[in-house]
C-alpha cells in the first residue's frame, strides 16, 4: 500500500475515526488491529504470520528473560540469543541472494563449476524496519535504560505501529512507550498542523519526486539514446527524487503520527545545506545512523579488540593518526553495515556504504589541510558563495554515489557514468533535444519551481520549525499558503497509471 | 573525593583527548561546547574517562549522557561503591 494512495488515505481515515471514537483505554488495541491489518495487506498466509510471530516472540520473551536476570551472564546468553533469531530470519529472508551471489563469484574466481540460482523470498514489509528496532529493544532493556513490555500484544503493537513500517523512522521503545498506549484526545492544533505536514509530504512526492522519476527512468532505461548532458541532469534528479519521496513519505508518516498524538523523531534535517559528507549523514536518515552509533559503533569502539589497537597504533604511528586507524576500522564495518541495510546487492553496499565510507575518510584526512590552503590563499571560507560551494560539492558527491543506488549492477553502474562523458552540450541549450526525455517544457518548469520551494523550506526549516513559523502568520497568508499547496498537488501532481501529459488535468487549462 | 576534585581531573582528560589546553569543563558542558566533540570521539573520551577514574560506564550510560554533570553524577556513584 503506497502512502500516496488512495486505499492508504482511506485506510487512515478509518483508523483515525475508529481511534478517536472507541473509549480512550482501547485506543491502543485499534492501533494494533490497524497496524497487524497493515502489515498483512495483501500479503496474509500462513508464512508471513510465522515470520512476524518469530521476531514478536523473540523480543517479548527474551526481553523478559533479560529483565528478569538483570546484571548477571544470564541476561547476557539471553540477549544474544534473541538478536540471533532476529538477525537470522532477516538474513534468510532478504539478504540470502547476497551470500548466494558472493559465493557464486568466490566458486566462478577459482575456476569451480557451481553456480547457485537466485531464490525469491516472500518477506514481511517493513521488515528491516521492526527487525532493527527489536534487537534495539532487546539491547535497552539489557542495557537497563528501559523496561520490558510484559503485554505481549503492547509489545506487537511496538514491533508493528504501522505508519513506520514502511520508511521508518527508527523508533526506540522508551520513546514511545508513554505515547503509544496513551489514548490520545483528538486535539485541533495536532490536527491541522498534522494535515499541513502530510500535504507537503504529498507534495514533495507527487509533484517532485514522481516527476523526476520519469526522467530518470527514460534515461537509464536507454543509455544508448540519452546520454552525456541528460545523464547528468539524470544523476542530479535522482538524488532530487530519493530525498523527496523518502523524506516526502516520512512527513506523511510524522503527520499521522501528530494527529494521534505519538511523536515521532525527526529523520531528515535540511540534508542538502551541508557542508560535508560528514554533516550530511547527520542530516539524512538521521534515526538510522543515531541506531548504528548506539548499537554497533559504541561498542565496537569500546571492545577490548578496538582499544588494543588503539593502544597498539597509538605507540606506532603517533598519538594523532594512531587513532585514526582503528576509528576507520570501525567506521567501514558501520559503513557496510548501512550499506547492507539499504539492500541485499552490491550495489547497495557501494552507494550507501563503501563510497560514503571513502568520502567520509578523506574528508578526515584532507580537511585539515585544505583549511592552511584556504588560510594561505585567503578565501573567506565564512562567505555565502564557499558555503554555497561547500554545499554543491557534497550534493554531487552524494548524487554520483547514487549512481550505483540506482543501477541494476555495478557494471550498469559503470555504464550510467562512461555515459557521462559523451559530449552533447546542445542539449541544454537547442531549447528541445532535452524536452524528448519523458518531461517536456512545461514539466521542467514545474520541476524547477517547485524544488526552489522545496529549497526555501528546507532552508527556512534550519532555523526551526517552517509549520510553527506558518501557524503564528495571520489567518489569511496562513490558509493561502495551505491552499496554494493543495492546488500544487491537485495540478501539479503526477499520479502515475499510464502517465499521459497530454492527457492531464493541468493541460486542459 | 569532592566534584572539583573530580572536575579537575576531567579537565586534564578533555585537554589530553580534544589537544587543547585551553578546555575548562563544568557541570553543563556539552559535546556542542567542544568543536571535537563528536560522535566519533564521544568513545575516546569515554574510555579516558574510565582509564583516569578506574571506573566503567555502561553503554546505555554512553549514549545517554547529555553533559558533562552527568558524567560526573556517574563516576561519584561508581568510585563511592
Amino acid at each position: 500500500m503506497s502512502l500516496t494512495s488512495l486505499t492508504f488515505l482511506e485506510f487512515c481515515i478509518l483508523a483515525l475515526i475508529i481511534y478517536f471514537i472507541v473509549p480512550k483505554k482501547i485506543r491502543w488495541i485499534v492501533l494494533l488491529a490497524s497496524s497487524v491489518t497493515f502489515l498483512f495487506w495483501n500479503n496474509l498466509s500462513v508464512y508471513t504470520v510465522i515470520q512476524a510471530i518469530i521476531v514478536l516472540l523473540s523480543a517479548y520473551i527474551f526481553g523478559i528473560l533479560i529483565d528478569k536476570y538483570h546484571d548477571t551472564r544470564k541476561s547476557k546468553v539471553f540477549c544474544v540469543l534473541g538478536i540471533l533469531i532476529i538477525i537470522a530470519q532477516l538474513i534468510y529472508l532478504k539478504y540470502t541472494n547476497l551470500f548466494l551471489v558472493t559465493a557464486n563469484h568466490i566458486f566462478n574466481l577459482f575456476n569451480i563449476n557451481i553456480n547457485f540460482g537466485m531464490v525469491t523470498r516472500n518477506s514481511l514489509l517493513g521488515i528491516s524496519y521492526y527487525s532493527l528496532i527489536m534487537i534495539s529493544y532487546l539491547i535497552d532493556v539489557y542495557r537497563g535504560t528501559c523496561k520490558p513490555q510484559k503485554n505481549i500484544l503492547k509489545c506487537a503493537l511496538f514491533m508493528s505501529y504501522f505508519p513506520i513500517l514502511t520508511s521508518g523512522p527508527f523508533v526506540r521503545y522508551e520513546n514511545m512507550e508513554k505515547d503509544l498506549y496513551e489514548g490520545h484526545k483528538l486535539k485541533y492544533d495536532s490536527l491541522c498542523k498534522g494535515l499541513v505536514r502530510i500535504l507537503w509530504g504529498v507534495f514533495k512526492i507527487l509533484v517532485i519526486s514522481q516527476r523526476c522519476g520519469y526522467f530518470v527512468d527514460t534515461v537509464y532505461g536507454d543509455l544508448g539514446t540519452y546520454n552525456g548532458c541528460f545523464t547528468i541532469v539524470a544523476v542530479i534528479l535522482y538524488t532530487i527524487q530519493l530525498y523527496t519521496n523518502f523524506s516526502g513519505s516520512i512527513d506523511i508518516i510524522m503527520g499521522i503520527s501528530e494527529i494521534i498524538g505519538i511523536n515521532l523523531p525527526e529523520n531528515f534535517k535540511a540534508p542538502f545545506f551541508s557542508k560535508t559528507i560528514t554533516e550530511f549523514w547527520r542530516n539524512w536518515h538521521i534515526t538510522l545512523g543515531s541506531w548504528l552509533r548506539d548499537y554497533i559503533f559504541y561498542p565496537l569502539q569500546k571492545s577490548n579488540f578496538i582499544q588494543k589497537l588503539n593502544k597498539k597504533c597509538k605507540n606506532i604511528f603517533g598519538k594523532k593518526f594512531g587513532k585514526k586507524i582503528p576509528l576507520y576500522l570501525s567506521m567501514f564495518i558501520m559503513w557496510t553495515l548501512i550499506g547492507i541495510w539499504h539492500g541485499g546487492a552490491y550495489t547497495f553496499i557501494i552507494a550507501s556504504g563503501i563510497l560514503q565510507f571513502i568520502y567520509i575518510v578523506l574528508e578526515d584526512l584532507l580537511g585539515p589541510a585544505s583549511e592552511k590552503i584556504n588560510k594561505k590563499i585567503g578565501i573567506n571560507t565564512e562567505a555565502f558563495s564557499y558555503k554555497l560551494y561547500q554545499a554543491l560539492r557534497t550534493f554531487l558527491l552524494f548524487s554520483f554515489a547514487m549512481i550505483f543506488f540506482r543501477a541494476t549492477s555495478i557494471g550498469n553502474g559503470i555504464q550510467i557514468i562512461k555515459s557521462i562523458f559523451v559530449y552533447n552540450p546542445w542539449v541544454l541549450t537547442d531549447n528541445t533535444t532535452l524536452f524528448t526525455a519523458g518531461l517536456d517544457l512545461y514539466d521542467f518548469r514545474v520541476l524547477i519551481i517547485s524544488i526552489i520551494v522545496l529549497f526555501i523550506v528546507d532552508g527556512l526549516s534550519r532555523s526551526g520549525s517552517v509549520r510553527e513559523k506558518l501557524f503564528k502568520q495571520n489567518i489569511v497568508f496562513r490558509w493561502t499558503i495551505i491552499y496554494m499547496l493543495i492546488f500544487a498537488i491537485l495540478i501539479f501532481g503526477c499520479y502515475g497509471v499510464g502517465y499521459d501529459p497530454a492527457a492531464f488535468i493541468y493541460r486542459q487549462f | 573525593m569532592d566534584k572539583s576534585e573530580i572536575y579537575e581531573r576531567l579537565n586534564n582528560v578533555f585537554r589530553d583527548v580534544f589537544d587543547d589546553d585551553e578546555i575548562v569543563v563544568n557541570e553543563n558542558t556539552t559535546s556542542s561546547d567542544i568543536e571535537d566533540w563528536d560522535s566519533l570521539e564521544h568513545i575516546n573520551l569515554i574510555v579516558a574517562v574510565e582509564q583516569e577514574f578506574g571506573m566503567k560506564f555502561n553503554m546505555g550510560e554512553v549514549t545517554k549522557m547529555k553533559n558533562v554533570g552527568e558524567m560526573v553524577d556517574i563516576i561519584i556513584s561508581r568510585i563511592n561503591k
